[in-house]
């Protein structure tokens, strides 16, 4: 039943194996395992909508944009499989779970109903109204193109301006 | 201790990976392991979001399903950053592209060695 | 491309024609392509959306462009039928925004839509109609960001 611990350290181990690897190819296959993994827990967590898109976009798209990326350029070669570890580095990444760590007294417990996502007037508004006003049965959806459809235009106009950026911008002599 | 740690195992973990992408992100000199430590980075911040959203037995937030239902608007907005995090991991491994075609080189030390010689 | 590549034999290549990958990539890619769409078009009833959806449209030609050449898909997509493309969506999802209010909504509010023009079931077909256009900016601005990530080339043809 309790699938939650070993899924996670199957997804920390992934994304250990990212971080140590020497080279960049073994790199972006954990970096694609660890994907895989991560859309499994939000499976989990009861996000299919998220779990699709991590699938779609974490395992497929980044991926092969990765690979296209050292295809174009170049992978260090070398004998060590694993990175040498930057003690200045960890320091200040172990400082920082450090710190994040003492926060955690103060977070609730995963999955208790009285949570202050949980018992919002937003959510609980949402979950209400979403059928009756919107017509639609996913409220994610609802949440989406109509409660929060700025939003979603905002974040459509961030993905057009990186898409026209990078063609118009960076690869002006792509289609010469 | 450990009950703490257990009950909020998604918050440790997140914790975690935001230390990992830190890390990736400081420790690795080749531009395109930091683009994947910033990757790590920002998924950390998405099980954030995705944990606080959860409900013991609850269903996904599709009303032909019984309640409870997790909250969909974490999820709403982890959906969008995903995307605009696809749309933002390729304007930098674009830019890695052409800084390879400029430079010759991917290596951060030796990028800052060639442009100081300049 | 077979014509194209003896030219270019001395050249790194990173395309390598393979008889196995054309022939999966021909039968799998419409199907893809329809679950795709599936995906787009659910997204009011079921987990899906124009997110979603768009993605998965965009590996059907990142698909076609691992089996028959990158080259070739970019000079037959062209780079202005893809930014047309792309702005077409933008100017769409905008257009329904602001159409609701000019029809004296709010921005998105679709019910004006079903009382003013007097369409039934206004309200999902205008959430349908965003989600088409969310697939169509997403599916184009990855098509393009692939596309422009490929033009990068390390055999010196820039500057």
């Amino acid at each position: 039943m309790n699938v939650e611990l070993p899924l996670l350290a199957f997804v920390l181990g992934a994304a250990l194996a990212t971080a140590v690897l020497r080279d960049v190819l073994g790199a972006i296959i954990a970096f694609a395992t660890y994907s895989l993994g991560i859309a499994v827990v939000w499976v989990v967590l009861q996000a299919p909508d998220v779990g699709l898109t991590e699938a779609a976009v974490g395992a497929g798209v980044t991926t092969v944009l990765f690979l296209l990326t050292i295809a174009k350029t170049v992978r260090p070669s070398g004998e060590r499989v694993i990175e040498r570890l930057d003690w200045p580095a960890l320091g200040v990444s172990v400082l920082l779970v450090g710190v994040l760590l003492t926060t955690l007294g103060a977070l609730p417990e995963i999955g208790s109903p009285d949570t202050a996502v949980l018992t919002s007037e937003v959510t609980t508004y949402y979950l209400e109204n979403a059928y009756s006003e919107v017509e639609v049965k996913n409220a994610v959806t609802a949440v989406l193109a109509a409660y929060r459809g700025f939003d979603t235009l905002g974040e459509a106009v961030v993905v057009y301006s990186a898409g026209v950026g990078l063609l118009v911008v960076l690869g002006k002599e792509v289609f010469a | 201790m450990m009950d703490l740690l257990v009950s909020r195992d998604y918050y440790v973990a997140t914790f975690l990976l935001l230390g990992i992408g830190t890390y990736v992100m400081i420790a690795s000199r080749n531009l395109v392991k930091k683009v994947i430590g910033m990757n790590i980075f920002q998924t950390g911040i998405f099980l954030f979001f995705i944990a606080a959203a959860y409900v013991e037995g609850g269903n996904p937030p599709v009303l032909t399903m019984d309640a409870p239902h997790v909250s969909p608007l974490p999820h709403v907005l982890i959906l969008t950053a995903i995307v605009v995090g696809v749309a933002l991991t390729a304007v930098a491994l674009g830019m890695v592209v052409r800084i390879y075609a400029e430079y010759g080189t991917l290596d951060e030390e030796t990028l800052q060695e060639v442009r100081g010689s300049e | 491309m077979s014509e194209s590549s003896p030219e270019t034999i001395g050249e790194v290549r990173n395309y390598v024609e393979s008889p196995i990958i054309m022939a999966t990539v021909r039968i799998v890619s419409p199907f893809v392509f329809t679950f795709g769409l599936f995906i787009m078009f659910h997204g009011a009833d079921s987990p899906g959306g124009g997110f979603q959806g768009g993605v998965i449209v965009a590996t059907v030609m990142l698909m076609l462009g691992i089996a028959f050449g990158i080259d070739p898909l970019r000079e037959w997509v062209g780079e202005s039928a893809l930014v047309a493309i792309l702005s077409v969506g933008v100017a769409a999802f905008l257009a329904i925004g602001v159409g609701t209010v000019a029809l004296g909504g709010g921005f998105l509010e679709y019910h004006v839509i079903e009382t003013e023009l007097g369409i039934y079931h206004a309200t999902k077909y205008g959430i349908e109609a965003v989600e088409l256009f969310i697939g169509v900016i997403v599916a184009s601005t990855i098509t393009g960001l692939f596309f422009a990530i490929d033009a990068g080339k390390n055999d010196g043809d820039s500057e």
